[in-house]
């Protein structure tokens, strides 16, 4: 199915990209993104931060082609996004699963397999692998969408992203609006891919699973970069360190303070991690509404 | 009835459409490469070549199965949204269609079943027609809307595909409505025609052949005379004079004749009077039979017209003369060595006019069943049901659902015959030609100013040639925008069948066939173009 | 000021600026009472003033109420592109089409006289005319005529329409190139639907087609009494004459037709009556002053002398009025008409009329002597009529004199065939001589000479 291979370490790379929404006679309304340039590599997964209406939405959708670019460049798994042949090797999960409401589980694989040229014997095996894999009870999948809840139209949508078996896949808001029982799957999910060697480029604003799942994260606002670089190395700044563990009782907490103080540190808070990057994120935003222009990238990839 | 089933002109017609469609698309290549290089400057050439490229390469990467896929898909979708409810309206009409057009079905006339028929297929385009313009305007810009579309596009489908699926979706489910509607008008036809009335539900198969003139003094002419009438169709020839209607019929053989080998002639002739004489009488015609290899003729008996009814005489394969006793073979002796049969009518009466036109006379071979010629005229239905999917659905790619459905209508209503009668006249602009007086766009509106008469010559000097000029140019353009509306006189097949007649293939199936085809390619294109130049996402 | 406003505040504004505008709407338009003085609404006031309630114009057609309604004022239109259409039909002799493009104009524009008088005209006039078999005209001239009484029916007050109808009866069936099969048709019509009778829709009382054209002329001038919708087709004196007229033209056609009993003389009777009677002393209100005065009088066309004097007061003016009824009964003929009647309804005049034709019967059947005597019996009848002083108008009487002739010429050719001489002198000799130079006569009674062999 893949043609260009593995010439390039590279799948995404964005140069310059802009992008200014124009009204009904093309004068300027917003500008979207401004001078976005990154670069997402062959079996990562990264994430896209940003607060609504930073610009991470519009950069997925100008790497599909939804919308055109104003300025700059995209090369997505070696071909211009306008190239509808770079679709084969992709999968994208939108921010609401769009899909077709009068179709049920199996047909709506069905469709998306033939949209791939899939012959029909891999297109039923894929379906049913593929909704055991999201875990869509049996008993919904002949049902029609239209009567799906939240959740299981998430996971049928993350089915249909997967029906080709990409090398990258996109995913907008994965987390968004699951029980905290599917959060944990599609984290697994996520995981999963990666392991696979498959490149996932997510965009969230639920930083507990960029944290959990991401290994360089880039921060947008305003439509420009703020931040972008491993996770763990924009965390490591601080020298706090964080010990996790089982759920300790009052009598062990005391004892780790013990220790703490034989070794000359304080015990500072007992807490969740989560909040070390939710205080990057803050920061961040914070600084920019402060300190307009101001870039941190510890990644050195892109400049 | 008068219709006059012209065979298209098929050569014609392609270039015709190739004359059209090159110079349409050579406006809209110029048109985008100047936009492209005023919007980007050095780089729009390169845009304007990698755009071409790439269209060619999706054309090239078609896929059946993805286009099956947006077929089946658009098919499930009308189907599973209930637009299969016209069923019901159209139950619920026929149902009770008994009880208003019922009438006394005892003695039933050739009008009632004509009444029948055309009421049949009338409801069957009103209803489909409407409900598929609906569908298909609406199919894109509601997927655009509820963004399913955005799924569909990020997979490998060519926006080339989605139009074609969108087309062969809607034409599919259109097809299904017309096929359980037909096969029900067809059955409620029949059950209503009582049977003494069911020979009545025939496809007479017509040939018609070429007609000339011969003027009262034997010399070949196009026309008869003209007795008066405004509608110059048909003309008149003489009686008593040498005054001849000579029709040459092609393709005359054994199979013309019926199974006890016999001629059927079937006419329709108008008289005109030059004075009332015998008013009981009608006006007697006869047929001469003459082969021009080797010059044998044969003529009837007279026989009297029956005006505005017709008349069918049956001549019998062994002629024997009644001058000189000789006996002919119809076919052997009359026709001619390339299959034609010439027949010349004359009028008996003296002063007195028989007036006819090309289809007044023609042979009737042996009848086809009236399924036949029902179901071609479902056809023809057919083709334009799918003629308006595709404008509505190429309308819909960049048009939201309303507006598509407002500019399939308005191309429909303007593709009719009147229509484009009234638009030939408004392009022709002079009226020594056959068109409007007062002149085009500018000179009409000078000429209401000044309240200046429109036989009056415009004054000679440079302000009133460049108003002309531009005229033109704009009457131009206006015959170019015509040429876009497409002609929909020959799909209406349902005359045929409610008169009784066969649907010939040559005249109206081929024509229709063709114009769809002709559709088929630049509108599918545009579709394509329109859809793959715009932004999904942006509203 | 607006910009200060809330979005609910002018939405508020609008809807107390549509309902002060639908006050006076509403006022206007309220429906009636049902009481004659309709003192509800302005525009139901009015409409009962000037009788122009739907109803009150005629029979109410629902269909075509509601299509004006779903046109919404588009009517115009529609009725324009629907004679465009019909247009087009009429040229194209597409007449079941057109006819139904008829009806949709009625329906559309039902109380618009002109129009159901011209499509009525059209259909049995123009279209009629279209065909060459005579039935088939025949079938026409009914559809015309039905179309205008439907008109009627639809617009009861309408002097015109009905005088058009009851004009199709006489002009069109009475006096038409093919009047004396129409004549036939109107009895026995042609469609054998009817089977050998009458069609009931057209002449429902299996008459004459002169009475019913009486009859309906009759209903015009009720209606123009009746609703005070004067006609302005034909002066009113000779608008009036009209039943008067049927009723001779019924006789005379009892003559043609060879009937010359009792029925006859009691048609001409009537038709006296009707003459002088009743028509005579209608009442019509002339001008007499001077031109652009407008001094009127009530005359009567068979006022004496005696009556004007009574009558006027002013001898200036009694002379004015004498002058003017005499002018008028100049213009409508009164005296030939009078004096015909008068003579018609004589039974030696009828006498003479049999004796006339049944000459013309014997000569047909070669019965020669039987047709001679009858013949001289005849002309001896009319000479005595002519001469009498108080009928000697009708020498100059075309079909009368006609009539003569031909019974002059059967029996001077009688006489030739049997090798007689004719007379020196003989009945009526005069009155071949008084009519020697009228060529376009003397070819008629040739005609209709040879016609006795021919038919």
């Amino acid at each position: 199915m893949s043609t260009s291979g593995r010439s390039t370490e590279t799948v995404i790379e964005i140069r310059n990209l802009s992008k200014v929404y124009r009204d009904f006679w093309g004068r300027p309304k917003v500008k979207a993104l401004n001078a976005l340039s990154l670069d997402v590599r062959k079996g990562e997964v990264f994430g896209l931060l940003g607060p609504n209406g930073s610009g991470k939405t519009t950069t997925l959708k100008l790497l599909l082609g939804l919308l055109f670019p104003t300025e700059g460049e995209i090369t997505i798994l070696g071909r211009s996004a306008a190239d509808v042949a770079k679709n084969e090797r992709i999968g994208y999960l939108p921010e609401e699963s769009y899909l077709y409401r009068f179709l049920n589980a199996y047909e709506t694989l069905d469709f998306y397999g033939r949209l791939f040229d899939m012959p029909a014997s891999q297109r039923k095996e894929r379906s049913e692998k593929l909704l055991d894999l999201v875990k869509l009870a049996p008993q919904a999948r002949h049902r029609q969408l239209k009567e799906y809840s939240k959740g299981m139209t998430r996971r049928i949508g993350v089915a249909q992203a997967l029906i080709n078996d990409p090398d990258l896949v996109m995913l907008d808001e994965p987390t968004s609006g699951l029980d905290p029982l599917g959060n944990r799957d599609m984290k697994d999910l996520i995981l999963d891919l990666k392991k696979q060697g498959k490149t996932v480029l997510m965009c969230s604003h639920l930083l507990a699973d960029v944290q959990d799942v991401c290994d360089r994260i880039a921060i947008l606002y305003g439509g420009e970069l703020k931040v972008m670089g491993r996770v763990d190395e924009l965390l490591k700044a601080q020298d706090e360190t964080q010990i996790l563990s089982s759920k300790l009782s009052d009598e062990a907490i005391r004892d780790i303070e013990a220790v703490l103080k034989k070794h000359g540190a304080d015990m500072l808070k007992v807490d969740q991690p989560t909040a070390n990057l939710e205080d990057l994120f803050l920061k961040t935003v914070q600084e920019s509404r402060d300190r307009p222009g101001h870039r941190t990238v510890k990644d050195g990839a892109a400049s | 009835m008068s219709f006059d089933p012209q065979d298209m002109p098929v050569f014609d017609a392609i270039v015709y459409w190739m004359v059209v469609v090159g110079v349409l698309s050579i406006i809209v290549m110029v048109v985008s490469l100047l936009s492209l290089l005023v919007s980007h400057r050095g780089a729009g050439l390169r845009i304007f070549a990698e755009e071409i490229l790439r269209s060619l390469t999706d054309l090239f990467s078609l896929s059946i199965r993805r286009i099956w896929a947006l077929s089946k898909l658009t098919f499930i979708e009308a189907y599973r949204r209930k637009a299969l409810a016209v069923f019901v309206v159209f139950a619920l009409l026929f149902m009770f269609a008994g009880w208003f057009m019922g009438g006394d079905t005892r003695d039933m006339t050739t009008d009632q079943v004509k009444v029948y028929v055309s009421f049949v297929l009338r409801t069957i385009a009103w209803l489909t027609l409407p409900l598929i313009v609906v569908l298909s305007s609406f199919g894109i810009p509601e997927e655009i809307r509820v963004r399913s579309l955005h799924t569909v596009v990020t997979k490998p489908a060519r926006r080339l595909e989605i139009v074609l699926g969108r087309v062969f979706g809607f034409s599919m489910i259109g097809t299904l409505v017309l096929l359980v509607m037909s096969g029900v008008g067809y059955i409620w036809i029949v059950r209503q025609v009582p049977a003494s009335a069911r020979d009545m539900l025939v496809c007479r198969v017509p040939v018609y052949g070429k007609l000339q003139f011969l003027d009262r003094a034997g010399n070949p002419a196009d026309k008869g005379v003209n007795v008066g009438d405004l509608w110059e169709f048909r003309s008149y020839i003489e009686g008593a004079t040498k005054a001849r209607a000579i029709w040459v019929f092609p393709g005359i053989g054994e199979r013309t004749l019926d199974s006890d080998g016999n001629l059927h002639l079937e006419n329709q002739f108008l008289a005109f009077r030059s004075y009332k004489g015998n008013m009981k009488q009608s006006l007697l015609y006869d047929y001469q039979f003459r082969n021009p290899d080797t010059g044998a003729t044969y003529t009837t008996e007279a026989r009297p017209i029956n005006e505005n009814r017709g008349v069918t005489d049956v001549i019998s394969r062994k002629l024997v003369s009644r001058t000189d006793g000789k006996t002919y073979d119809l076919i052997k002796d009359f026709v001619a060595r390339d299959g034609t049969l010439r027949i010349e009518v004359s009028c008996i009466d003296r002063e007195q006019y028989l007036g006819m036109a090309r289809p007044d006379l023609f042979i009737r071979k042996p009848d086809v069943s009236f399924a036949v010629g029902f179901f071609k005229a479902a056809a023809g239905i057919e083709i334009m049901m799918i003629l308006v999917v595709l404008l509505a659905v190429t309308g819909s790619t960049f048009l939201k659902g309303p507006i598509a459905t407002v500019l399939t209508s308005v191309l429909m209503i303007l593709g009719g015959e009147k229509a484009h009668a009234f638009m030939d006249q408004l392009m022709i602009g002079r009226s020594d030609k056959g068109g409007f007086q007062g002149g085009g766009f500018f000179e009409s509106i000078y000429r209401i100013i000044t309240h200046m008469n429109p036989t009056t010559e415009l004054p000679d000097n440079m302000g009133f040639t460049i108003m002309t000029g531009v005229d033109g140019l704009l009457t131009g353009f206006l015959w170019l925008c015509k040429q876009v509306i497409p002609r929909l006189q020959y799909f209406n097949m349902s005359e045929y069948v409610s008169n009784g007649f066969d649907v010939p293939f040559g005249s109206t199936l081929l024509p229709c066939l063709l114009i769809l085809v002709g559709y088929f390619l630049p509108c599918v294109m545009l579709g394509y173009f329109a859809l793959r130049i715009r932004e999904l996402e942006s509203k | 000021m607006m910009n200060s406003l809330t979005s609910q505040q002018r939405k508020l504004a609008y809807l107390i600026g549509i309902l002060l505008l639908l006050i006076p709407i509403i006022m206007l338009g309220l429906p009636s009472d049902g009481t004659k003085a309709g003192s509800r609404g302005k525009l139901a006031q009015l409409r009962t003033e000037y009788e122009l309630g739907e109803s009150d114009l005629g029979d109410v057609d629902p269909s075509s109420a509601a299509m004006n309604l779903v046109l919404l004022g588009m009517r115009g239109v529609a009725v324009n592109l629907l004679y465009s259409e019909f247009d087009m039909q009429k040229d194209m002799k597409r007449w079941a089409e057109m006819e139904a493009t008829t009806d949709s104009i009625v329906r559309l524009q039902p109380h618009f006289e002109k129009v159901w008088e011209m499509n009525g005209w059209n259909l049995a006039y123009n279209t009629s005319a279209e065909w060459d078999a005579v039935p088939d005209r025949y079938f026409y001239v009914k559809k015309g005529g039905k179309f205008l009484m439907r008109g009627v029916r639809q617009n009861r007050k309408s002097t015109h329409l009905q005088y058009h109808v009851a004009n199709v009866y006489q002009k069109k069936i009475g006096i038409a190139d093919e009047a004396k099969f129409y004549r036939e048709y109107f009895l026995h019509d042609p469609d054998p639907k009817f089977k050998g009778g009458v069609d009931p829709e057209f002449n429902p009382d299996e008459q004459d087609n002169y009475l019913v054209a009486k009859r309906e002329f009759e209903k015009a001038c009720n209606i123009e009494d009746q609703y005070r919708r004067p006609q302005h087709i034909l002066d009113r004196t000779l608008f009036r004459s009209m039943p008067a007229r049927c009723q001779f033209d019924y006789a005379s056609s009892l003559q043609k037709d060879g009937k010359f009993g009792e029925v006859t003389r009691e048609a001409w009777q009537e038709a006296l009556t009707d003459w002088t009677r009743k028509y005579g002393q209608q009442e019509f209100s002339i001008p007499i002053g001077p031109l652009g005065t407008d001094v009127r009088f009530p005359i009567r066309l068979e006022m004496s002398a005696e009556d004007i004097r009574k009558e006027i007061a002013s001898p200036d003016d009694a002379v004015r009025v004498a002058k003017m009824v005499e002018s008028y009964r100049k213009m409508v003929n009164y005296y030939y008409w009078r004096t015909r009647a008068n003579c018609e309804s004589e039974s030696k005049t009828a006498e003479a009329h049999r004796n006339l034709y049944e000459a013309n019967q014997f000569y047909k059947k070669q019965e020669l002597e039987k047709a001679r005597d009858a013949a001289y019996a005849g002309m001896k009848g009319f000479e005595e009529i002519l001469r009498t002083p108080e009928f000697s108008d009708l020498q100059a009487e075309e079909s009368l004199v006609e009539e003569c002739m031909l019974g002059m010429m059967v029996w001077e050719d009688i006489h030739r065939v049997s090798g007689e001489k004719v007379p020196a002198d003989y009945p009526l000799k005069w009155l071949a001589a008084q009519h020697q130079g009228n060529h376009g006569m003397i070819a008629n009674v040739q005609r209709s000479f040879k016609r006795l062999f021919l038919d």
